[in-house]
C-alpha cells in the first residue's frame, strides 16, 4: 500500500511530525541548557556553562542523586532476583491459579503510582515498621518487579526449551543445565528487565514522595523541587547530563544485547 | 540419570521426572515463593489495608471511630473538587490516548516501512525519550510553552499573536505533556503487531483492487487490534494515575485524582479519605480497562 504516492505522503508527514514532537522537548532543554539567560528563553541570546556550574546549587543534589543510584541498583538486583525463578516457573511449568498468579504480579503496572505509595506508607505507619532508605526500596521493588518478570518470560518463550531437555537427558544436573543453557538465553530479558527496573525507580517521584521521612530524599525530588522554586535554566544542564547518559547507556546495551527487539516483541 | 525412558532404551529426550507430584510442586513453590511472597506482604496486604482504611471515618482526632462508613466515597462524589477530579482525570486521559493513537499509528506505519539503519535509528530515539527521565521532559515542555519560549516566538513571528500566550500551567499544557509522555508506550506495541502482519495480506489487497485507505481501514488496522488494544490501555492507566504531569504543567485548578488524593494524604493527614480516593481512582481505571477490553472482544470481535 506505500506504492501509493499520496498515501505515503500523507504518512510520512504524520509520522515525522510525531517523531519530531518526540524529540523537540530534549532538543531544546540541551539548547536552553547553555543559554546566558536567567530565564527560559529561545532562541538563546548569549552563551553560558555557568548553569552546568550551577546544578551544584541544588539542594543536596549529591547525596540524592547517590541514594538514588543506590536504590535504584538495589531495585534492578533483587526484582531480577526474584524475577528469575518466577518467571521460569510461569514460562516452563503449569500450576492451579496460575493465570490469576501471573495477572496479580504483572498488576502494579496498572495501578496509579501514588496508590502504591500511599498503601506501603499506611502499611509501615500500621506495621510500626522504621522509615529510612529500605522503605524506598521496598517501594520501588513493588513497583517495577512486573518489568523483568515481563521480559524474562518474553525471553524464555523465545528460546528453545529442548535445548534444555537434551542437556538434562545427557546427564548434565538440574544447576548445571540452569547455568549453562537456561542462563545465556535469558540474558536479554534479564538485561532488558534490570534496565526497566533501574530506570524506573531512579526517575520515581510519586512513590518516593510518601515514602521518605527525616533528611532521606531522592534525585527527582530535589530537582522537581528546584523546578517548582526556581525558573533559571539549572534543570536543564541537569537533564542534559541525564540524557547524555542515559542514552549511552542505551545504545551500548542494544548493541551487545539487542534490547529494544526483545522489549517491542515481548 | 534414573529417568526411566533412557534405561528402557528410548532415545528420545524425555522430560525427567526426578521426582513425585510432591516434588515438582515444592520446585515450582520455591521458584514463585520469593516474589510472591514479597508481593503478597508489601503489595496486596498494604492495599487491603488502604481498602479497609478507606471506610473509617474521621474527625481530625487521631483515633478513628470503630464504625465502618462510605462516608468518604460519599464524599468524593459530591465534594465539587474532587467530583470535578474525577470527571477532569478521566476527560484528559481519553483526549490524550486518543491523540497519542493517532499521532502514533502512522509512526508505526514508517517503522514497519524504514530500512534497518533508519528504523534502528528511529527505535533508538524512541526508547530514549522512553527512559529519559519524566520530570526531564516535563521541564522540556515547560521550555517548549514558556511565554518566552519557542512556540511563542513562532506564533508572535507568523503574526498570529501580537504578544506571547499563556500556555503552561493548563489542562491543555497537561495533555500536550501526557501525551508526549505515552507516545513510546503506544507506538512500541503497534509496531510489534504491525510486524506480525505478513505482507502478502495488504499486497493481495492491493492487488483485488482496494485502494491504501481501504486497506489499512479493512485490512491492516484491524489486524493491528492488540497492538492498538495493548498500547491505548497502558496509555489510558498511565495517563488515570498521572500526578508529576499535571503537578508541573497544570494548575491548583485543573488537579487530577491523583493530586487530590496526596493534597488529603501530604497536606490534610485525612488518611480516610486520601485512601476512598485512590480506591475509586484504582476501580474506576481497572473498570475502563475491563469493559474497554469486553467491548474490543464481544462487540468488535477482535482477538486481543
Amino acid at each position: 500500500m506505500f506504492e501509493d504516492r499520496g498515501f505515503q505522503r500523507v504518512v510520512a508527514t504524520l509520522g515525522w511530525t510525531a517523531m519530531a514532537v518526540l524529540v523537540f522537548p530534549v532538543i531544546l532543554t540541551i539548547v536552553v541548557s547553555f543559554s546566558g539567560s536567567q530565564f527560559i528563553e529561545f532562541p538563546p541570546k548569549s552563551f553560558s556553562m555557568d548553569w552546568y556550574a550551577n546544578i551544584a546549587k541544588i539542594n543536596k543534589i549529591g547525596e540524592a542523586t547517590l541514594l538514588s543510584l543506590l536504590v535504584a541498583s538495589l531495585t534492578g538486583i533483587f526484582t531480577v532476583a526474584m524475577a528469575i525463578p518466577a518467571a521460569l516457573a510461569i514460562a516452563r511449568h503449569a500450576f492451579p491459579a496460575k493465570a490469576m498468579i501471573v495477572a496479580f504480579l504483572l498488576s502494579p503496572v496498572a495501578v496509579p503510582m501514588i496508590a502504591i505509595g500511599i498503601a506501603i506508607l499506611q502499611f509501615f505507619v500500621w506495621t510500626g515498621l522504621p522509615f529510612n532508605w529500605i522503605t524506598l526500596l521496598v517501594g520501588h521493588v513493588v513497583l517495577t518487579s512486573a518489568y523483568p518478570v515481563r521480559t524474562i518470560v518474553a525471553s524464555l518463550t523465545l528460546s528453545n526449551p529442548s535445548l534444555e531437555e537434551a542437556a538434562a537427558s545427557l546427564g548434565a544436573s538440574r544447576w548445571t543445565v540452569f547455568r549453562t543453557v537456561t542462563l545465556p538465553q535469558l540474558t536479554p530479558g534479564l538485561i532488558s528487565g534490570f534496565l526497566f527496573a533501574f530506570l524506573i525507580s531512579f526517575d520515581n517521584y510519586p512513590i518516593s514522595i510518601f515514602l521518605v521521612r527525616s533528611g532521606v530524599t531522592t534525585m527527582p525530588i530535589e530537582v522537581f523541587n528546584y523546578i517548582s522554586q526556581q525558573l533559571d535554566p539549572t534543570p536543564a544542564a541537569f537533564s542534559t547530563i541525564y540524557i547524555v547518559i542515559v542514552s549511552a547507556i542505551i545504545v551500548l546495551v542494544e548493541r551487545r544485547f539487542g534490547v529494544i527487539s526483545l522489549s517491542v516483541r515481548g | 540419570m534414573t529417568d526411566a525412558g533412557a534405561a528402557s532404551g528410548v532415545t528420545l529426550p524425555v522430560r525427567r521426572r526426578s521426582g513425585g507430584r510432591s516434588r515438582r510442586w515444592l520446585l515450582i513453590a520455591c521458584m514463585l515463593g520469593p516474589l510472591l511472597g514479597f508481593m503478597v506482604v508489601f503489595y496486596a496486604v498494604p492495599f487491603a489495608y488502604l481498602a479497609q482504611e478507606s471506610f473509617q471515618s474521621w474527625d481530625g482526632e487521631d483515633e478513628p471511630k470503630a464504625e465502618p462508613t462510605f462516608d468518604y466515597y460519599k464524599k468524593t462524589f459530591q465534594s465539587s473538587r474532587t467530583s470535578r477530579a474525577l470527571t477532569r482525570t478521566f476527560r484528559i486521559s481519553l483526549v490524550s490516548t486518543l491523540i497519542a493513537l493517532v499521532i502514533c499509528y502512522p509512526v508505526a506505519l514508517l517503522l514497519i516501512r524504514a530500512g534497518p539503519r533508519l528504523r534502528s535509528g528511529m527505535l533508538l530515539v524512541i526508547f530514549i525519550s522512553l527512559a529519559a527521565s519524566l520530570i526531564v521532559r516535563n521541564y522540556g515542555w515547560l521550555v517548549v510553552l514558556a511565554d518566552q519560549g519557542p512556540l511563542n516566538a513562532l506564533l508572535v513571528g507568523l503574526g498570529f499573536t501580537s504578544r506571547g500566550l499563556r500556555m503552561v500551567y493548563s489542562e491543555g499544557a497537561t495533555i500536550v505533556a501526557l501525551v508526549h509522555y505515552v507516545m513510546p508506550f503506544m507506538i512500541l506495541p503497534i509496531y510489534g503487531a504491525l510486524l506480525r502482519i505478513p505482507d502478502s495480506y495488504s499486497e493481495a489487497s492491493i492487488s483485488l483492487g482496494a485502494g491504501p485507505w481501504t486497506t489499512l481501514r479493512k485490512v491492516v488496522f484491524p489486524l493491528s487490534m492488540p497492538g492498538v488494544f495493548g498500547g491505548t490501555i497502558l496509555s489510558f492507566a498511565i495517563c488515570m494515575s498521572a500526578f508529576v504531569t499535571p503537578l508541573m504543567l497544570g494548575s491548583p485548578a485543573t488537579a487530577m485524582m491523583s493530586q487530590v488524593a496526596a493534597e488529603q494524604l501530604l497536606v490534610q493527614q485525612n488518611f480516610p479519605w486520601g485512601s476512598a480516593i485512590v480506591t475509586i481512582l484504582t476501580l474506576a481505571t481497572f473498570a475502563v480497562v475491563f469493559a474497554y477490553g469486553w467491548v474490543i472482544r464481544r462487540v468488535m470481535k477482535a482477538d486481543v
